[in-house]
């Protein structure tokens, strides 16, 4: 039970009421041990985002639970949430969403303040950011990097807090093919120095080869269950 | 810094456009109170100025329905006794018929308010001689100063020229004097001296058969925030149920004339506040645009663990900056205009010149209602941006 830091449990997601509601999710099950590198997979509309959005409690289930690192976060509500939200996971979205009105570092240092732990915050931001090689852009505004050095920014914001699991919704959607690689490699790379647990939302799965969990989606059920990297 | 503090200043800091029109509004707000102040609160000072300086002193001695029979040189010694009163004059006023002469011919005939003073205790009480911009003052017992309107009514009569005035004296009589002018007045505003004659009071006594009475006495403070004190001394002194005496400060003895005038000052300050309503309406547009173009960070920063109140705080901190820019603005903008106004004697149109004063109770007061205003302002924005849900708000910005 320990070994797991995330545990999904029959869960539903219904939008909208009556004839017009659509059922986004059903019955979804599956765990996560710590350092796992999970790969959620599936067609366009199957429901991989909106999972992704459970797991990463921006949105509610409709029915199941979400616990992470042992605790039900359907007892949480919306200032405990967003506390959770901030220590145990790290977001990296598609389009690496950082505040342009704020510099690399202060995008990076960003989790930390809103934590209120900024105790050796910028040396530990500054280390992230060498790890991927940007320490040289840190005091660049972040709307005057690359997409590719942003999303590694963004990657560096994700991981600042440390958190339980890092979450990344098609990392890779938007880069050029050699930034896209880059993002790969380093997410990996961090994944095994690290042994930070990602879960990895995408629709080009052979991009990240050997993973140790795929879950495909199709029409917001799992086709395949859990399938261990060596069976794909 | 707190992060949202700095959210808010670089959201706001960083769009230029906004940060200038909301700053703008908050500082033309503040302008338009601050000028408002300055030309009406002034103009008022004015008036209560000229009013002091002419007609009332600081404070006015006068007898109810009557002449004043104690002798005007024992009441004008018993004032000057006083510490706070620099000095006292006797005044009468009164009307005639006026008319010229000019190389032999009538000029015209009409009914003029005639004011009596003394020459010597006159000039120390009142700074009336220096409205006097040809000739000189009343002096000789048969010399008479002309308003400036009095003389164009005559035909500009010359100084050395002679003017007949008609008066009825205590009993009903005409008496007929002539009188030489010595000298033109001319004010701003006028307070109505530019439609008056000035004699000499001891002339007019004797032409109205009032041997020593005074109409009235006007007193002139060193520190013009004694005037109660002065009244109040002065009224122990001689009971009104005695000598029936009426002593009044400058706000009692122009009460009619300044109330109407307050009345409308309170008015044109409610323009001005009615102004800064609008400005706030324009902060709170600009920060919904704000709000709007931020839905995205908004929605980044909830996703990493921002609370709804860190949010709200965040656009709060936005309107701080907006009014603190734009009270600074709008306070350096009305302190240039202050001080032009004052050290340039503003007046308009050849009106009397305003008594500018620095109001820095005011002003800060101004100030800090259009900082409050600011923030209040920014409350239903930011309230809206809390409302954002992080997946919408990252989907939608």
């Amino acid at each position: 039970m320990a070994d797991y830091v995330l545990e999904v449990e029959n869960v539903d997601k219904v939008y909208g009421q009556g004839e017009t509601s659509v059922q986004a999710l059903r019955n979804i099950s599956f765990r996560v041990r710590k350092g796992e590198f999970m790969l959620i997979v599936g067609s366009s509309g199957s429901g991989k985002s909106t999972l992704l959005n459970m797991i990463g409690l921006l949105d509610r289930p409709t029915k199941g639970k979400v616990i992470i690192d042992g605790i039900d976060t359907s007892t949480l509500n919306d200032n405990q949430l967003s506390t959770f939200r901030n220590s145990k996971l790290g977001f990296i979205f598609q389009f690496s969403n950082l505040l342009s009105d704020l510099t690399v570092l202060e995008n990076v240092i960003l989790p930390r303040k809103i934590q209120g732990t900024l105790e050796n915050a910028e040396e530990e931001a500054r280390t992230l950011l060498r790890t991927v090689g940007l320490e040289s852009q840190m005091r660049k505004f972040a709307n005057k990097i690359s997409g590719g050095q942003a999303q590694r920014v963004a990657i560096t914001r994700a991981l600042i807090n440390k958190p339980t699991i890092v979450l990344a919704d098609e990392p890779t959607g938007n880069l050029d093919s050699l930034s896209a690689e880059t993002t790969v490699h380093l997410l990996k790379s961090l994944n095994r120095k690290l042994n930070q647990t990602f879960i990895v939302v995408t629709h080009d799965s052979p991009q990240f080869g050997d993973v140790d969990k795929v879950v495909t989606l199709k029409d917001g059920k799992i086709v395949e269950g859990e399938l261990e990297a060596s069976m794909i | 810094m707190d992060y949202r503090a700095q959210l808010g200043i670089r959201f706001i800091t960083r769009r230029k456009g906004s940060l200038i029109a909301a700053s703008l509004a908050v500082a033309i707000a503040i302008l338009v109170v601050q000028v408002n102040s300055v030309i009406f609160q002034g103009l008022y000072d004015a008036i209560v100025r000229d009013l002091i300086n002419y007609r009332f002193g600081h404070v006015f001695i006068s007898r109810q329905e009557d002449f004043i029979t104690k002798s005007s040189f024992v009441l004008v010694n018993w004032l000057e006794r006083i510490p706070y009163v620099e000095a006292a004059a006797p005044r009468i006023d009164y009307s005639a018929q006026i008319n010229s002469t000019v190389n032999g011919q009538l000029i015209k005939d009409y009914a003029v308010p005639v004011i009596g003073v003394d020459p010597v205790l006159d000039r120390k009480a009142s700074t009336m001689y220096q409205t006097v911009g040809d000739g000189q003052y009343v002096s000789f017992r048969n010399s008479i100063v002309l308003g400036a309107i009095a003389d164009r009514d005559l035909g500009y009569p010359q100084i050395g020229d002679t003017v007949k005035l008609k008066f009825k004296d205590q009993h009903g009589n005409d008496v007929l004097k002539r009188f030489t002018i010595v000298g033109i007045t001319k004010t701003a505003g006028s307070v109505g001296l530019d439609n008056s004659v000035i004699v000499n009071i001891d002339t007019l006594r004797e032409i109205i058969d009032r041997p020593q009475q005074t109409q009235s006495i006007l007193v002139r403070l060193n520190d013009p925030t004694k005037d109660q004190q002065v009244r109040d001394l002065f009224l122990s002194a001689f009971p009104s149920s005695a000598d029936k005496f009426k002593a009044q400060t400058i706000e009692e003895s122009a009460e009619l004339t300044l109330s109407g005038f307050r009345s409308g000052i309170v008015l044109i300050n409610l323009v001005g506040y009615f102004g800064m309503m609008s400005s706030a309406f324009a902060v709170v547009t600009i920060q919904m645009m704000q709000v709007t173009s931020k839905t995205r960070d908004i929605g980044v920063m909830r996703a990493i663990g921002s609370k709804r109140k860190d949010v709200l705080l965040v656009f709060i901190f936005q309107g701080m900056v907006i009014g603190a820019i734009g009270a600074g603005l709008g306070t350096a903008l009305g302190v240039v205009y202050t001080v032009y106004a004052k050290e340039t004697h503003l007046t308009f149109q050849g009106s009397l010149a305003l008594e500018v004063k620095y109001n820095w109770m005011g002003i800060a007061q101004t100030d800090i209602l259009a900082f409050v205003l600011a923030i209040v302002a920014s409350i239903y924005p930011a309230y809206k941006a809390t409302k954002l849900e992080p997946v919408e708000a990252m989907r939608v910005g």
